[in-house]
């Protein structure tokens, strides 16, 4: 590799690596498998660099989406079915993620990512536990809304209604974050 | 199904949520629906923060080589051969750009969110400025400069007949303390003085301001001299201590 293009995809990698690993860890669970995760996005974005459009979001969402679809194919070939109940049981159990102070060598940088952490981390815990369980499943464990309603055994309207009314609500409280992102 | 209810698909779509069929049919209605596609960017974008909604988590370091390796084993075919490499680099420097320029482009719009504050700052300040220069040039407008009898503080105040107004300038006023304001006052001989007005003056101990003239000053047509006291906030019906700032009118003209 010519050492320009090294440089560059070293520079992505700081920049996104972390949060990346730390999806992929959420969704996979094994550390090994959450490098997999990671190698394998990277490698996509790198070889789709061309396709990359920067009016459609920005490079941290797009490399995030690329993981979260390796990760939920990985979890679905290894066929860890029992998975959605262990998470089920987990989030009631704590709730969701405890923000930890993200490393890195860019101070700005540390504090936006940071600033995103907390503002996500609030905004998913002030949902009613129902609706935060309903998203996260679809988005953690890649669930359909249908396979969410026979997990929990709810009404298919029931689930719906709270995944539609919960995204409502984040996008209410991130919107600082979605004028600043892309 | 009318517009409204496709609506309803946006977030679980974003999510990825849908069942097969529902997503082929809702992609359909996207496709001539401009609101409902707007729809779909706004929840992908929260869809997309849901990345940093999980607990902080440190990879190896030795991963960050696996990632450049594995990089170099799949790049395009084609970009390996000699002389091929142009169309990769290209693409790699616009993923780079991208993301440096989204980092960029935030730290930029702060910037722009900084600087037209200051222009409507500087706005409405110019917009005082030209109100007071119309009212100094006006046809009718007398003066009065008032002078304490060291050199600081002073003061001048112009009174436009036209449009009834003082223009008050004060210079090295120190502001009056909390509770206190400097009120002035329109005294005609043989009258007791009227209130022109209340202000404060800044930090730099000045003040620029507009004061309405009152009626009954007005119906004087002409005061002799002008005074300035320190009162309590609300100003007072009389002075209450020997002006601490005086002049005597003239016309500018």
């Amino acid at each position: 590799m010519a050492e320009g293009e090294d440089r560059a995809l070293g520079e992505l990698y700081d920049r996104y690596g972390k949060t990346v690993y730390a999806l992929a860890l959420a969704i996979v669970r094994e550390p090994a498998d959450a490098e997999e995760v990671v190698v394998d996005a990277f490698g996509q974005a790198w070889r789709q660099a061309g396709s990359f459009d920067p009016a459609r979001g920005s490079v941290g969402a797009w490399i995030a989406t690329i993981a979260r679809s390796r990760a939920l194919d990985l979890i679905r070939a290894r066929g860890r079915r029992t998975r959605a109940y262990e998470r089920a049981a987990h989030l009631s159990d704590d709730g969701v993620a405890t923000p930890i102070a993200p490393g890195g060598t860019d101070p700005g940088r540390r504090v936006e990512t940071s600033e995103a952490r907390q503002l996500v981390t609030r905004a998913l815990a002030a949902l009613p536990e129902p609706q935060r369980v309903a998203i996260e499943l679809a988005y953690f464990e890649g669930l359909s809304q249908s396979e969410i309603a026979e997990r929990l055994a709810e009404p298919l309207g029931t689930i719906k209604t709270r995944i539609r009314a919960g995204m409502e609500k984040l996008r209410g409280q991130l919107t600082p974050l979605l004028e600043g992102a892309s | 199904m009318n517009d409204h209810e496709w609506r309803d698909y946006a977030a679980p779509y974003a999510l990825g949520a849908l069942a097969p069929d529902e997503r082929g049919a809702f992609e359909s209605h996207l496709a001539g629906c401009e609101a409902c596609r707007a729809e779909v960017r706004s929840f992908t974008d929260v869809a997309g923060l849901l990345a940093h909604g999980v607990p902080a988590a440190e990879p190896p370091p030795a991963l960050r080589q696996r990632v450049l390796a594995e990089a170099q084993r799949v790049r395009p075919i084609a970009a390996r051969r000699r002389g091929a490499s142009s169309a990769w680099l290209a693409a790699a420097a616009a993923l780079l750009l991208a993301a440096g320029a989204s980092v960029y482009a935030w730290r930029l719009s702060s910037r722009v969110t900084v600087l037209q504050t200051r222009l409507a700052q500087a706005d409405s300040q110019a917009t005082v400025s030209d109100s007071i220069i119309r009212l100094l040039t006006g046809p009718q407008v007398h003066v009065v400069s008032l002078a304490s009898t060291g050199r600081e503080p002073s003061a001048r105040v112009f009174w436009n007949h036209t449009v009834r107004k003082f223009i008050v300038l004060a210079y090295d006023l120190p502001a009056a303390p909390p509770g206190r304001a400097y009120q002035l006052w329109a005294i005609a001989n043989g009258k007791a003085p009227m209130s022109m007005g209340v202000f404060n003056t800044d930090a730099q101990g000045r003040a620029t301001l507009v004061l309405p003239v009152d009626q009954a000053i007005s119906a004087l047509e002409f005061i002799d001299n002008c005074g300035l006291t320190e009162e309590p906030a609300g100003g007072s019906p009389q002075p209450t201590e020997t002006p601490r700032l005086l002049g005597a009118w003239r016309h500018t003209d």
